[in-house]
């Protein structure tokens, strides 16, 4: 091998090396900053995840907000608890995860899409700081963009909650104690008998009619079980009230303190399993039409089947299902999620797991695509 | 002519060796594709190198795997005296590069790009934005989204991002696509303003006119291999040279020059005689066809001897692609 005198080697100018630990796998923040302003600056995709987790539920709550100012009687407060929880589990649930998806593949997919992977290789920093350095970026976005979104929720449903609370049907005040609750049953029997769950016959003389229609009957009708004077029928209604006491105290007008708080942290874990899963099958794949199609399938078509349905032998795959798995993580108060239609009996829809698998499911899944993400941006050709 | 031998030495010291770009066997497959067949190639600091070859003879492969960007199947490299990928960290810490067309982010503009790119590299690349920017002449245009800038302006922000890690060697693949003559001259201008500062650039290219009024040596790859490599002058001293003569009768004075043992190759044109001599003919020889002609009869007007360009040398040693070799 030769190399002639007219390119004869020259000494090279002094440099230092530079001292920045570009080997290392830990991003800096510098990195962490730029990565943040180059998502922040993609508006489609801002504009989308600000719509979907601000701007529905504002929208949502501002037209009941609305109708019930202008027609008091007709439409209820725009608040509440039961608000609260469907808003929690049918809005902000599903969609903050498919957002947070959205903008986990995005950033996992778009310096290979756009060009910029191998400007950013030839720099010689560790491809996997690279990749690491998307997580803060990304959380940072899609964790306050649900964190806006849930408190508009919590604000709402807080300030403007129904002031008579809907106890089976009956109109009753809220957060009386059960002496109180006795009391006030006295005086509303009917309502009280004609709504609460009774374990035994009805009262003789108590037409409860549709739509929570009440008359007393003199001489009877229906499966009379004897005739009542008022006196007995007040009686009645103060057991059937004291009976139904827990579950009274278990109906809030507003969502209570811990019920918010639970679901608020739910809610950040769901879009933080989104962005993360998002972020490695963007990076394995490589484009990020694809990875955003696979994430709202398993979503909203995958995960809600699976949670139902019962296949034989394949009830540990189906609990290996990561919508399962944060399923069981929901908060008690919350009894919607995947559209089960809440109340007592929700829960036992959803494939029985534990909490400690559930919390397995979870970790694999994060885990399991950060590392596939990372490895395919370590060894792919830029 | 003084050879100089990559010696054992040069290797063992490392980054304070002699060379920018060193490889040893290099072999890149693509299936059963070879687009890099045992490259060697030394490449000196402080100089223009010029990387050239024709499409699909795998320039872009070599550079890519240089700057870590796909692995080699064998062989070894280094940069600045750094072993890639070993050491890969320190070897791209003083390195700029370009390959291929450069691209970018588009809803960013090109000061935002260069950014995350200098966030990637040492804290004082953030201060080297501007004066990087305006190097290359867009610095007016730095807050401009880059989906309004030009192909050029492109190339532009490209070599930006390469200034902006202070780099000792710079790696350029086709930098003059997209530039306009006086855009190609610019470029022209700052790479030999670079090289005066001591840094390398590699400069693949097959705009062989651009090159040869660049760079200082260059290499030709074929088919995977370096078949020539060292100085363009040099280089050129083992090409053909063409004499273009005018006389009172090309007819005979071909017949004339065919007779000798000069190994002429000559052709009759309308206005005169073109007589092709072997590479490496002497001034002696070329005044030896003037006497032939002379003796036989022949009036000689002007006779002008030619050293072949870069172009003519390049087409004469690589085989064209899809040509048998």
């Amino acid at each position: 091998m030769t190399i002639t005198e007219g390119a004869a080697p020259l000494a090279a100018p002094p440099r230092d090396e530079p001292t920045d630990h570009r080997g290392s796998w830990l991003p800096t923040a510098s990195m962490v900053s730029t990565r943040f302003m180059e998502l922040r600056r993609r508006r489609g995709i801002m504009i989308t995840i600000f719509v979907v987790m601000v701007g529905l539920p504002s929208l949502f709550l501002g037209v009941r907000l609305i109708m019930h100012l202008a027609a008091p009687k007709s439409y209820g407060p725009a608040g509440g608890a039961d608000v609260f929880t469907s808003l929690v589990a049918g809005v902000l649930y599903v969609f903050g995860f498919i957002v947070a998806a959205t903008l986990g593949c995005t950033a996992g997919s778009v310096d290979l899409s756009e060009g910029m992977f191998r400007h950013l290789v030839v720099t010689g920093r560790s491809r996997l700081a690279l990749y690491l350095a998307r997580i803060p970026a990304g959380l940072a976005i899609v964790l306050s963009m649900v964190a806006v979104g849930f408190t508009i929720v919590c604000v709402v449903c807080c300030f403007a909650a129904p002031t008579i609370e809907n106890f089976d049907g009956a109109q009753v005040p809220a957060g009386l104690s059960k002496s109180a609750l006795v009391a006030w049953a006295g005086s509303h029997s009917t309502e009280i008998i004609c709504n609460l769950p009774i374990n035994g016959p009805m009262p003789g003389n108590i037409n409860c009619g549709p739509n929570g229609a009440v008359s007393i009957v003199k001489g009877g009708g229906g499966p009379v079980a004897g005739q009542l004077t008022k006196a007995q029928l007040s009686a009645f209604a103060e057991r059937l009230a004291a009976a139904n006491y827990k579950d009274y105290t278990a109906i809030f007008l507003a969502p209570p303190i811990s019920l918010m708080v639970g679901s608020g942290l739910w809610l950040l874990l769901e879009a933080t399993i989104g962005f993360l899963v998002g972020l490695g099958l963007g990076s394995l794949l490589g484009q990020r039409t694809v990875a955003v199609i696979l994430m709202i399938v398993l979503e909203i078509v995958l995960t809600p089947i699976v949670s139902r349905v019962r296949i034989p032998y394949m009830i540990n795959a189906q609990r290996a299902v990561v919508g399962i798995a944060t399923a069981h993580l929901e908060p008690n108060g919350l009894s919607r999620v995947f559209g089960s239609g809440g109340g007592p009996n929700a829960r036992s829809m959803l494939l029985p797991e534990s909490t400690t698998v559930a919390v397995i499911v979870i970790v694999a899944w994060v885990v399991g695509w950060t590392a596939l993400g990372a490895w395919r941006m370590m060894t792919r050709d830029a | 002519m003084t050879i100089a031998t990559r010696t054992a030495d040069d290797t063992a010291r490392g980054p304070d060796g002699p060379w920018a770009v060193e490889t040893h066997g290099l072999v890149k497959r693509f299936g059963d594709n070879i687009a890099v067949n045992g490259v060697e190639l030394l490449v000196p600091r402080g100089c223009a190198f010029g990387y050239l070859g024709p499409n699909g003879a795998g320039k872009t492969t070599l550079i890519r795997m240089l700057l870590g960007l796909t692995r080699a199947d064998a062989g070894t490299m280094a940069l600045l005296g750094h072993p890639v990928p070993h050491d890969r960290a320190r070897a791209l810490a003083r390195v700029g590069a370009i390959v291929d067309e450069p691209r970018f982010h588009g809803h960013l503009s090109g000061r935002q790009n260069l950014q995350i790119l200098a966030a990637a590299r040492e804290p004082a690349a953030m201060q080297r934005i501007n004066p990087s920017l305006e190097r290359v002449g867009i610095l007016h245009r730095a807050d401009d989204k880059v989906t309004k800038y030009s192909m050029g302006m492109r190339q532009r922000l490209g070599v930006a991002a390469c200034l902006i890690g202070d780099p000792q060697l710079l790696i350029l693949d086709e930098p003059m696509n997209g530039l306009d003559p006086a855009g190609m001259r610019e470029m022209r201008d700052m790479i030999l303003s670079l090289v005066a500062e001591g840094r390398t650039v590699v400069l693949s290219s097959h705009l062989l006119d651009e090159v040869e009024r660049t760079c200082d040596a260059v290499a030709i790859v074929d088919h995977g291999h370096v078949i020539r490599q060292g100085s363009i002058s040099e280089l050129l001293q083992g090409a053909a040279v063409t004499l273009e003569v005018d006389c009172s009768d090309p007819s005979r004075a071909a017949a004339l020059l065919g007779g000798t043992t000069l190994g002429a190759r000559t052709e009759v044109a309308h206005n005169g005689l073109s007589v092709a001599l072997p590479a490496g003919t002497s001034r002696d020889e070329i005044a030896e066809v003037n006497r032939r002609l002379v003796e036989g009869g022949v009036a000689v007007y002007r006779l002008q001897a030619n050293q072949a360009s870069l172009e003519e040398w390049f087409l004469q040693v690589t085989t064209r692609l899809g040509d048998p070799e």
